[in-house]
């Protein structure tokens, strides 16, 4: 039962690919595409819900697998809902058929992913999803979309490349070794090869996640997609790539602590540099991918302490501290993915109604659109990881659990305290990130004349993000009772406290109810105290002058404090030039205002290594003279070589 | 009789919520004498918000719905904050309800709701203000997240009313040595949420040096009244919070007598008659920093939490 509807979400995957290029006046054509994938992703949602409350039904999928084939399966009955009403908006941008048949693959290739069986499976479903997700980021052919494509096709084959050699090192060049062989094959390898073998799938997996110094694509590619697809590659996607580093994982004997210390590192350093940029980044989309850089990278940090604590001697109190971090790589994956793909979907919402998606020309839409930003304000209060939304208990654990390890033996402490420290600021400034872009999006006044009327929405652009928004308010009251049943922490009903070790205890249903009940005894309070005199609306005070839209702060200006306090990472840079027009009077001049925000890792990075390539092309056409007798030269050299190495 | 933990719960709150204009007032009342003027009563905070509920309210005619809902949220998780931060007594709540980072949570969903009320104006005001207490917020999480850790090591119990049960059975001198910068960091980071010298400037009327007065600039009337009143309850919580820990005396317990009760209602007095006498004193003293030197105020902070932590680390081993 479970493989027919695996069956038949591929099935319908492919069908609607080839439905989309049936030609029709109307949108039929493309509402009956994309109710396929819709179906196809329900199909998955039930197999993966099935195998995991059920493990022992026939055909079940293992957990790990399950667990992500779900999350692909809601992803894509999300993103097929909202390319209902999305899609039509751009029938002149997007060849609507070609695009059906990229997601269609690209979803086919994320799915055979989780679900393949063995090396060359793996590879084959890895590759068919990343081509296909290049053509959706190349799907509008403007010249930054072909840019921002060229460097994730790159980034990506890198990535494979890494990817490949480092799983076919493990199965000793056996390309069709199930994964039961490949462990098999890896455990008689010598250290230094395992090493090696896990650097590789660390740079290979993690270039897909977004881990710095392998994350320079994504910012530009994700954004870059139309954004039902934008949806799945920061929510979904991503976790398939942390899917693939899991069961790589697995097949390793054992970790040694270094490698598991580089781990933590990557994603301490990806957190950090993903949460910064989206604090001063100015485009709506691009916020979201580098916020989804940080997020994998705290996940990437979590699994990093999981391995430390497995490489090192075991006590009760390094078991509470794993068990923790593992429940917020379970946890924070789910919610990612919730939040993350709600909020690319209201994106794209607001990108297609205001045909911008620069935070500087956004504004006032809570006034146009009141629930919508309601929707919007809640996966933004989730993404920046503030009670009451299911993200803050996820991180509520992670936090937890380094406090605990504040008791640990000396150098582990003080490590635990730095990631403690680390975290602490990488949460600030994604509280700073999503306070900014909701703030500057929704409220005020509209800074532009297209944001002062964006037009109404139709419910297939609302229902997506509510969907998730609504998901991340049960994910938050069920979360601790589902850990509960599967024995990673205990409490005794689904209302009372869960408690991850002695003295760490945490109650999402007391939380919730706590806020409700302020909110209401609040709301009583005002009508007990105040007389029902009316609201009267007047005009802001504006110092005598009249006000305009701008003199509003930007999100440029909101971010200001932060380019400035950080200008040595974020590469700040602001320049003023005045150009006198009259030479008598310097006051009546043109003034203007250069900044610009640069990326760490490209200057200091990318730059040198390009430098230092470009730099031996250039000596090696010295070679290049042209003249036949030193070709012959070259040639008799090699070959004298050749024979003095081979004999 | 013993107490129980509704009633503990119902006083403390009660003493909570009442006290926290009056420290308002003997904050201004001690500034003032410094001042060399006689100054207001300490019960003037009272008439001012019964005065503000009385007015009519105005809201600014480029706003949204988001600007009407601020003041609920920010006195709905104020008061949450307030009643579960041990003040008269501690036991009455779960241990979850007090946990450390679900307390440094709530704080900043406040000032997030604030800093949404500011930037909901359509004025530069709001704005400056709401992005100066983001970014305050965002550079003050990493110390106060290693205070409230660090003090949660030292009690081996992650929630506030274990740290401070912790802190009353120790001897006092040795525990107040060993847990010195990090009180010292943590008294930093209240004044910083709680938009205090030398962050911010509480009684200032130039709208350029605001930070908390300049996001609550558009509101009157009745809102206003709220979000005043969740300022002050605020700075009593983590007024109470602090001097709870620094003078773990007086604490009622649950399960221990009703006459506690009344004595941890008198010692909170004291401790926020003691609190507001700091603060306006530190207010008088100190000038206030430029906001464009924050970063240099956080990194002390941030510095002392570690110390603090490493020692406590040291202390152990």
């Amino acid at each position: 039962m479970i493989a027919s509807l695996v069956t038949i979400s591929f099935a319908f995957l492919a069908a609607g690919a080839l439905l989309a290029f049936v030609p029709s006046r109307t949108d039929a054509t493309h509402r009956v595409t994309y109710g396929a994938f819709a179906f196809a992703g329900v199909a998955a949602l039930f197999a993966a819900a099935w195998s995991l409350a059920a493990p022992q039904t026939l055909g079940a999928l293992p957990m790990t697998p399950a667990f992500f084939f779900g999350i692909i399966g809601a992803g894509t009955l999300l993103a097929s809902i909202y390319a209902v009403g999305y899609l039509p908006l751009y029938r002149d941008t997007y060849a609507l058929p070609w695009l059906a048949a990229a997601f269609a693959v690209f979803i086919i290739g994320m799915e055979a992913v989780v679900l393949a069986p063995s090396v060359l499976l793996f590879l084959v479903s890895w590759e068919v999803m990343s081509v296909a997700a290049y053509f959706l980021v190349i799907a509008d052919s403007s010249e930054s979309s072909l840019h921002a494509g060229l460097v994730y096709l790159i980034m990506t084959q890198i990535g494979f490349a890494a990817i490949a050699s480092g799983l076919l090192l493990l199965a000793d060049g056996a390309p069709f070794a199930t994964w039961p062989m490949v462990a098999q094959t890896a455990s008689h390898l010598s250290p230094p090869e395992l090493a090696i073998a896990f650097v590789l799938l660390l740079i290979g997996f993690g270039s897909k996640a977004g881990l710095v110094p392998f994350h320079q694509w994504l910012p530009h590619a994700h954004p870059q997609a139309p954004s039902h697809a934008s949806a799945l590659l920061s929510g979904v996607m991503l976790k398939v790539a942390l899917f693939g580093f899991l069961v790589s994982l697995s097949f390793f004997p054992s970790i040694p602590l270094p490698l598991a210390a580089l781990v933590i590192a990557l994603g301490l350093l990806s957190a950090f540099f993903g949460a910064l940029h989206a604090a001063v980044e100015d485009d709506l989309k691009r916020l979201l991918a580098w916020s989804s850089i940080e997020n994998m990278g705290l996940i990437f940090s979590a699994l990093g302490v999981v391995l430390a604590v497995a490489a090192m001697p075991s006590s009760p109190l390094s078991a509470a501290v794993a068990a923790g971090a593992a429940v917020f790589v379970v946890l924070h994956t789910l919610n990612h993915f919730l939040f993350k793909s709600g909020l690319f979907f209201a994106a794209g919402t607001i990108a297609a109604k205001t045909h911008t998606r620069d935070l500087d020309a956004l504004g006032g839409l809570a006034a146009r659109w009141p629930f919508f930003s309601g929707v919007v304000l809640a996966l933004s209060l989730s993404a920046a990881a503030l009670p009451p939304l299911g993200t803050f208990f996820g991180e509520w654990v992670y936090l937890q659990s380094l406090a605990l390890g504040f008791a640990a033996p000396m150098p582990l402490a003080v490590v635990a305290l730095v990631m403690l420290g680390t975290i602490g600021l990488v949460g600030g400034l994604s509280i700073f990130a999503f306070s900014k872009l909701f703030s500057t999006a929704f409220l005020g006044r509209a800074r532009s004349a297209r944001a002062e009327n964006p037009g109404t929405l139709s419910p297939s652009l609302i229902i997506p993000p509510l969907v998730g928004a609504v998901a991340l308010m049960g994910s938050s009251l069920l979360a601790f009772p589902l850990l509960s049943s599967i024995g990673a922490a205990s409490a005794r009903s689904i209302f009372s406290d869960t408690t991850i070790a002695p003295g760490a205890a945490m109650n999402a249903w007391l939380v919730s109810g706590l806020l409700v009940a302020a909110l209401g005894i609040v709301f009583l309070g005002r009508r007990a105290l105040v007389s029902a005199r009316g609201v009267r609306v007047t005009g802001t005070w504006d110092c005598g002058a009249p006000l305009s839209p701008r003199m509003e702060q930007t999100a440029t200006g909101f971010a200001a404090p932060i380019r400035f306090f950080f200008r040595a990472i974020v590469l700040a840079r602001k320049e003023f030039i005045v150009e006198p027009v009259v030479a008598s009077n310097p006051w009546i001049a043109e003034r203007q205002l250069l900044w610009s925000v640069a990326s760490f890792w490209e200057r200091f990075f990318y730059q040198p290594i390009s430098a230092l390539v470009l730099r031996a092309a250039r000596t090696m056409r010295s070679l290049q003279s042209g003249v036949v007798q030193l070709y012959l030269l070259f040639m008799l050299v090699a070959l004298i070589l050749v024979l003095v190495i081979a004999l | 009789m013993n107490l129980s933990s509704l009633t503990m719960l119902l006083a403390e709150s009660a003493a909570v919520m009442l006290a926290a204009p009056l420290v308002v007032g003997t904050v201004h009342l001690v500034k003032a004498r410094f001042q060399n003027r006689r100054g207001a009563s300490i019960v003037q905070p009272y008439w001012a918000l019964a005065s503000l509920l009385r007015k009519e309210m105005t809201v600014p005619e480029h706003s949204s719905w988001v600007f009407r809902f601020v003041p609920y949220v920010v006195l709905a998780t104020t008061i949450v904050l307030a009643v579960v931060v041990p003040s008269a007594g501690i036991g009455a709540w779960p241990a979850a309800a007090s946990n450390i980072f679900l307390v440094a949570a709530l704080a900043t969903l406040g000032s997030v709701f604030l800093a949404l009320g500011g930037m909901d104006t359509g004025s530069t005001f709001g704005n400056m203000g709401a992005n100066r207490e983001m970014t305050l917020v965002a550079l003050a999480e990493p110390a106060l997240l290693i205070v409230l850790a660090t003090l949660a090591f030292f009690a081996g119990s992650a929630n506030l009313d274990g740290i401070v049960a912790f802190f009353a059975a120790a001897p006092w001198r040795a525990s107040m040595l060993m847990a010195l910068p990090t009180l010292l960091a943590l008294l930093l980071v209240v004044l910083a949420e709680n938009a205090r010298y030398p962050v911010d400037n509480p009684a200032t009327h130039l709208e350029l040096t605001m930070v908390h007065e300049a996001m609550v600039l558009e509101y009157s009337g009745p809102y206003l009244a709220a979000l005043e009143y969740a300022s002050a309850l605020r700075l009593t919580a983590f007024g109470s919070l602090f001097m709870n820990i620094v003078f773990p005396f007086g604490i009622a317990t649950v399960g221990t007598g009703v006459e506690m009760l009344a004595v941890g209602v008198l010692s909170l007095v004291l401790k926020l008659g003691f609190f507001a006498l700091l603060i306006g004193s530190l207010e008088s003293l100190l000038v206030k920093m430029r906001f464009y030197r924050m970063q240099e105020y956080f990194t002390l902070a941030f510095l002392i939490a570690f110390a603090g932590a490493v020692l406590a680390f040291a202390h152990t081993f």
